[in-house]
């Protein structure tokens, strides 16, 4: 028996030597090579392996009302409002810009817009840049200037779709063209994340009117004022987006203005699988990986030392969902009990590698004031996030449930993350005589569980944070699809609505942390820990620091000011 | 009046068992070996749980990515579970899906193949039909399908495996049949007037006997196949159930570099098993009977 | 000869029909269909929604009267449209189809490369050291999971020699040169554990044909061996190739979804993967369809081709 461990350990001694050797001979760049040239250069095809690498363009109509809109399209079609690139952290800024979808109202820009007021407490009125041009289209429409109209027409366009969600834009009344630069928005209620909803969101490209009449579904027809357009799109294989080079917006860089944008094509590789996105990364055949989970990142600092990297919080929860209308998870103290068993910060240690952070939900520490760090939370809070199972079973027993209870878990097959942490989390559980059932499901069954309320008393997913208030309202409102947990407090309804409509972001941001803490406390969810990912890329990649959105799911701006060095990549031997 | 008989190379019988084993180690070792090895890991299978020195869920979290060593014979994984451990249980689990499926298969072969065709005309027409439909598609993407459609878990796969081997193992089941069919014993047996039941029993099952052998050898090594790549796919037998496939192409890729003894482990006993087993399934048809060399 | 090929022909088209309606129906009583999956983006899903989106995905029909009026459209050609981008399915079939029929050509034009000499080859030295060998090594093949070399391939190269396959699929035509290095790597590795049984096939074949009568006559003859085996022989090689494409068909046609994974192809395989997790009904069916006829059919050609290969089968 020890000499079959012996052979074992030979064999992978043996691997791991030759493996060590091999590698020895793999080619290495000269620090010399990695000079960065001084001025920006045009030219040449970025390639990305995308937050969404392994998806496809889901659709490129926006009256589907497909999350993904802006990840596909957001290069091509523009928006009201953006986020200013030149405050990221990577130009000397504060903003770190990989938020999902929230853009904080100090680093907002205006894109198509170049100015807005209040002209009454229900009435927006936005001025459209001008010298805004949409490209010629041939077969669609000529090349003309943008104007009010066409964003009258977008979000007609929009609203009136059969998928349209009734309550992101319902507090819009209508929309309207002043003259052929000014837009009014005329709201029937006031919602202080209006900048979201009809600025920076999902559902708010602006398109030109022209696509009335044509297939709004065919990749074809996409086009928009932004400084790229869709040459070419093969399924499951690649996205190509060429350069408008008639695009209206220019980067400042070391005092010289420079036309937008640098790069003569961007290409989405959409490759599902880890290794092989890996690969093409060390080979160079990316320039840009925006996800790489932190357990490859020590192995490829060591094979490609090269790349350049930055660090950032995952924006979405790790979550198990309790189903607060089954017993006897109604009960709070029993809520409790199961998130003090879990040993977060094991997980955060060794689990995760330290990479994680244990608590980042329902608010991200990106979202600046709205954020209440963990230390600052009332005691009852922080307690959640202490392990103590001798407390926990304490709780049991006052709950009642003194000899532990069973519970069904069911988690998706397809996240390998979660499926790996579950029998950890079980175990934990089992110390306090909680006894678990893992039930794995597959990803549209267990989706659809979620939907149609069917799903099992406990639930592991994954869901974003979006925006401060959202991210409160879509977990925790009564009858949210997002709200696996079945919470449902009247009062934390009205709450929530109230703090919508507050004008004084001040007021907000007390709401939002006073709301924050309480759900955290009484605990509809088990609070797991939030990973770290990496975004690695190849120095001749420049003007870039691991920024990966600019509005909600939109890396466009991003890509648009990126400029490829291809003296440096030359010198590297990769041109 | 009956008629026995039974073809020379017929191993169902007790004397000629020992016969049988005792040619196989003489003129075909390496099939020998394979059908010991084989026996070998279906014996640790068996007896996975007094064998194995942990427990198979036991997570330390202090000891994880440990390479092999005294306390750990195959080091630990991620978790900090014992691999050694964890590849006997998943010994027993791929074991028991292979044998199982495999079985289930041949069970299903035998039943659609005799019957079709022993009995020809119009229901062998309607049934080979059905079976042409089965079998364009391709494997992994019924499974897909079907997997989708019933969810993951270790009967699901067995039952769906099954009946993907089963029905596409049937041709080969039916044309022995066939062959039997218009043999001298079974036109005599029929001409005395002997019944079909009588017929199926005494003289068509026992001769397409090493047929379904060799059939039910090369089934397992494909069941534990697919049960991999399956589990590549996210589609196999989901955790705490540990499979070799399973460990393979989940930990086993993931830590590659970090551990690669967590994908050496599981991916030589696959290997390994489907050799030998594929080894000694050749050697089998060799022996068995020699007409049959070309059959799959 | 007419007639069976008639007759054959004929049986298609309820065993397609058969085919088809049960797939219909079943995948729609998977658990979890496409409009839960549509209604989980937005932020509140209420009954209204549901109906509305069903009604605008034509799926509020009765399913059967789903069934017959995409049964109707398909006989035109029309497959229908994805429900999610409402490409048309023919559309999308057409662009990967001629991907996934390549990696298999290719595949098998790997494995009958290695098979045929090495499967005649080992029938001539049978039961010697060289015929184990060959035999053992085709095993082997046999036995690594096929996603587990794939993997390797890919990652080990990167790793040691800074190079990895193609990642973009092109055209063979329009830039062949990149279009193999893409394609051969995967076609490489299917090729090699087809191969294991194409080998094993000719070598019984071969051994088979070497103790025929008219093999001893060319021998007394005087004719040298090579002759012998050439001529007569590998004729008869053809037949385990042809049914070997027989057998790989559904391959050809359905792709590999392991390879089609980790090499990054944009293959049948990979689209019914997606279109099941996406619940895209109308791809489903489409792809099985598609998939089923040109498998029937090649099937079709393949038996009929036994008739002029075969001596014996030609008797029958």
């Amino acid at each position: 028996m020890r000499q079959a461990g012996g052979i074992m350990r030979m064999a992978a001694g043996a691997m791991c030597a030759l493996g060590v050797l091999l590698a020895s001979c793999a080619p290495r760049t000269p620090p010399e090579a990695m000079t960065p040239s001084p001025e920006p250069q045009y030219g040449g095809e970025l390639n990305v392996a995308t937050v969404y690498a392994t998806l496809s363009a889901l659709s490129w109509d926006p009256a589907d009302w497909v999350w993904k809109q802006n990840h596909d399209t957001g290069a091509v079609r523009e928006l009201l409002l953006s986020a200013d690139l030149s405050k990221a952290r990577s130009r000397g800024g504060p903003h770190a810009f990989t938020m999902d979808v929230f853009v904080p109202r100090d680093a907002l820009r205006g894109e198509l817009a170049e100015s807005w007021e209040w002209e009454d407490p229900l009435t927006l009125v936005m001025r459209l840049r001008r010298g805004v041009f949409f490209p010629e289209k041939p077969g669609l429409m000529k090349r003309r200037e943008l104007d009010a109209e066409d964003v009258v027409y977008s979000f007609d366009y929009v609203r009136a779709s059969p998928r349209a969600q009734p309550t992101m834009m319902g507090f819009l009344d209508r929309v309207e063209a002043r003259d052929s630069h000014t837009v009014v928005f005329h709201l029937r209620d006031y919602n202080n994340e209006w900048d979201y909803r009809l600025g920076y969101g999902y559902y708010n490209a602006i398109l030109p009117r022209e696509m009335a009449g044509a297939d709004a579904r065919d990749w074809r027809n996409v086009t928009g004022t932004g400084p790229f357009s869709v040459s070419r799109y093969v399924s499951a294989s690649v996205q190509t987006y060429a350069a408008n080079r008639d695009y209206w917006d220019s980067e400042e860089i070391a005092q010289k203005t420079y036309r937008l944008p640098f790069v003569d094509s961007v290409n989405y590789r959409i490759i599902k699988d880890e290794a092989t996105l890996l690969s093409a990364l060390r080979t160079g055949k990316l320039d840009i990986a925006e996800i790489v989970r932190w357990i490859n990142v020590p192995q490829l600092k060591e094979t490609t030392p090269e790349l350049q990297w930055n660090r950032w919080l995952a924006p979405q929860g790790t979550l198990i969902a309790l189903r607060v209308d089954r017993p006897p998870l109604d009960n709070r103290l029993v809520r409790r009990a199961l998130n003090i068993a879990v040993n977060k910060q094991e997980i955060v240690r060794v689990y995760y590698g330290g990479e994680a952070e244990v608590m980042a939900f329902p608010q991200l520490p990106d979202f600046g004031p709205y954020f209440q760090p963990l230390g600052e939370m009332p005691a009852s809070v922080q307690e959640l996030f202490v392990y103590d199972p001798e407390k926990a079973r304490q709780l049991l027993a006052e709950a009642g449930l003194p000899d532990g209870f069973e519970l069904n878990i069911q988690v998706c097959s397809c996240t390998s993350d979660q499926m790996d942490l579950l029998p950890l989390i079980v175990s934990y559980w089992e110390k306090i005589g909680v006894r678990a059932r893992i039930q794995p499901m597959e990803y549209a069954a267990f989706l659809s569980a979620m939907t149609t309320r069917t799903h099992a008393e406990a639930y592991i997913m994954n869901t974003g944070h979006v925006t401060p208030l959202s991210s409160l309202r879509k977990n925790f409102q009564t009858g949210q699809v997002w709200n696996p947990s079945q919470w449902s407090d009247p009062d934390f309804d009205r709450r929530i609505d109230e703090a919508f409509r507050m004008r004084n972001e001040a007021d907000t941001i007390a709401a939002v942390r006073s709301m924050t803490a309480e759900i955290i406390d009484k605990a509809p969810y088990v609070w797991l820990p939030t990973p770290y990912l990496y975004t690695a890329w190849w120095p001749w990649v420049r003007n870039y620091g691991g920024e990966v959105r600019a509005g909600a799911v939109r890396p466009g701006p991003i890509y648009a000011r990126i400029w490829i060095d291809h003296d440096m990549k030359r010198r590297m031997g990769f041109e | 009046m009956s008629i026995t008989t039974t073809p020379a190379t017929s191993p169902t019988s007790p004397r000629p068992v020992a016969a049988f084993i005792g040619r196989l180690i003489r003129t075909k070792p390496l099939g020998a070996v394979g059908g010991a090895v084989f026996l070998l890991f279906l014996f640790c299978g068996v007896f996975a749980d007094l064998l194995a020195p942990y427990d198979l869920n036991d997570t330390d979290m202090a000891r994880r990515l440990v390479g092999p060593g005294a306390a750990h014979l195959f080091g630990t994984d991620h978790l900090g579970r014992d691999v050694f451990s964890r590849i006997l249980i998943g010994g027993q689990v791929s074991m028991i899906v292979a044998v199982s499926a495999a079985t289930f298969a041949t069970l299903i072969s035998i039943l659609i193949g005799v019957s079709s065709g022993y009995f020809g005309g119009p229901y062998d027409m309607v049934t080979q039909r059905a079976v042409d439909a089965w079998m364009t598609f391709p494997d992994l993407v019924l499974l897909i399908v079907v997997i989708a459609i019933i969810g993951p878990g270790m009967g699901q796969i067995v039952l769906v495996l099954g009946l993907l081997y089963g029905i596409g193992g049937s041709r080969i089941v039916r044309s022995a049949v066939i062959a039997m069919r218009s043999s001298m014993y079974v036109t005599a047996a029929r001409s005395s007037g002997a019944s079909d039941l009588y017929i199926l029993w005494r003289h068509i099952l026992p001769n397409i006997m090493p047929v379904v052998l060799v059939l039910f050898t090369t089934r397992v090594g494909a069941v534990i196949l697919a049960e991999a790549g399956l589990s590549f796919l996210g589609l196999g037998v989901p955790p705490p159930a540990p499979t070799w496939g399973g460990m393979l192409s989940g930990s086993g890729r993931t830590y590659m570099y970090l551990g690669p003894w967590l994908a050496l482990a599981p991916g030589l006993c696959l290997s390994v098993v489907v050799y030998a087993i594929n080894v000694f399934g050749d050697a089998l048809r060799d022996l068995l009977d020699p007409r049959m060399r070309g059959a799959r | 000869m007419r007639d069976y090929v008639l007759r054959r022909f004929l049986a298609l088209v309820p065993t397609l029909i058969f085919a088809s309606l049960i797939v219909f129906f079943a995948i729609r009583s998977i658990p979890g269909d496409i409009i839960d999956q549509m209604l989980a983006q937005n932020d509140l899903g209420s009954g209204q929604d549901r109906q509305t989106i069903e009604a605008a995905l034509g799926l509020d029909k009765p399913v059967h009267e789903q069934y017959v009026r995409w049964l109707l459209s398909a006989v035109q050609g029309d497959l229908g449209s994805s429900l999610w981008t409402n490409t048309s399915v023919s559309s999308l079939i057409a662009e990967r189809l001629p991907v996934t029929f390549e990696l298999g050509l290719l595949a098998l034009m790997v494995s009958i490369s290695l098979a045929i000499p090495i499967g005649i080859y080992s029938a001539i030295r049978q039961d010697t050291m060289g015929d184990y060998l060959a035999r053992s090594f085709s095993i082997i093949m046999l036995s690594i999971p096929g996603f587990w070399l794939g993997t390797l391939v890919m990652v080990f190269p990167s790793v040691w020699w800074r190079w990895s396959p193609e990642l973009e699929y092109v055209g063979f035509f329009e830039d062949p040169l990149r279009n193999l290095s893409h394609m051969l790597p995967p076609a490489i590795l299917l090729g090699l554990s087809l191969s294991a049984v194409t080998m094993r096939m000719t070598r019984t074949m071969m051994l088979e044909v070497l103790r025929q009568d008219y093999i001893r006559t060319a021998r007394a003859k005087g004719l040298r061996e090579s002759v012998v085996i050439l001529r007569h022989a590998l004729r008869n090689s053809l037949i385990p190739v042809v049914t070997l494409i027989g057998l790989q068909a559904p391959l050809l046609i359905g792709g590999a979804v392991v390879m089609e994974q980790i090499f990054a192809i944009p293959g049948m395989g990979l689209l019914l993967l997606e279109a099941v997790a996406q619940r895209d009904y109308p791809i489903i069916s489409g792809i099985f369809l598609v998939v089923g006829l040109a498998v029937l059919l090649i099937n079709l050609v393949v038996d009929l081709s036994y008739g002029f290969l075969d001596p014996r089968v030609r008797r029958q």
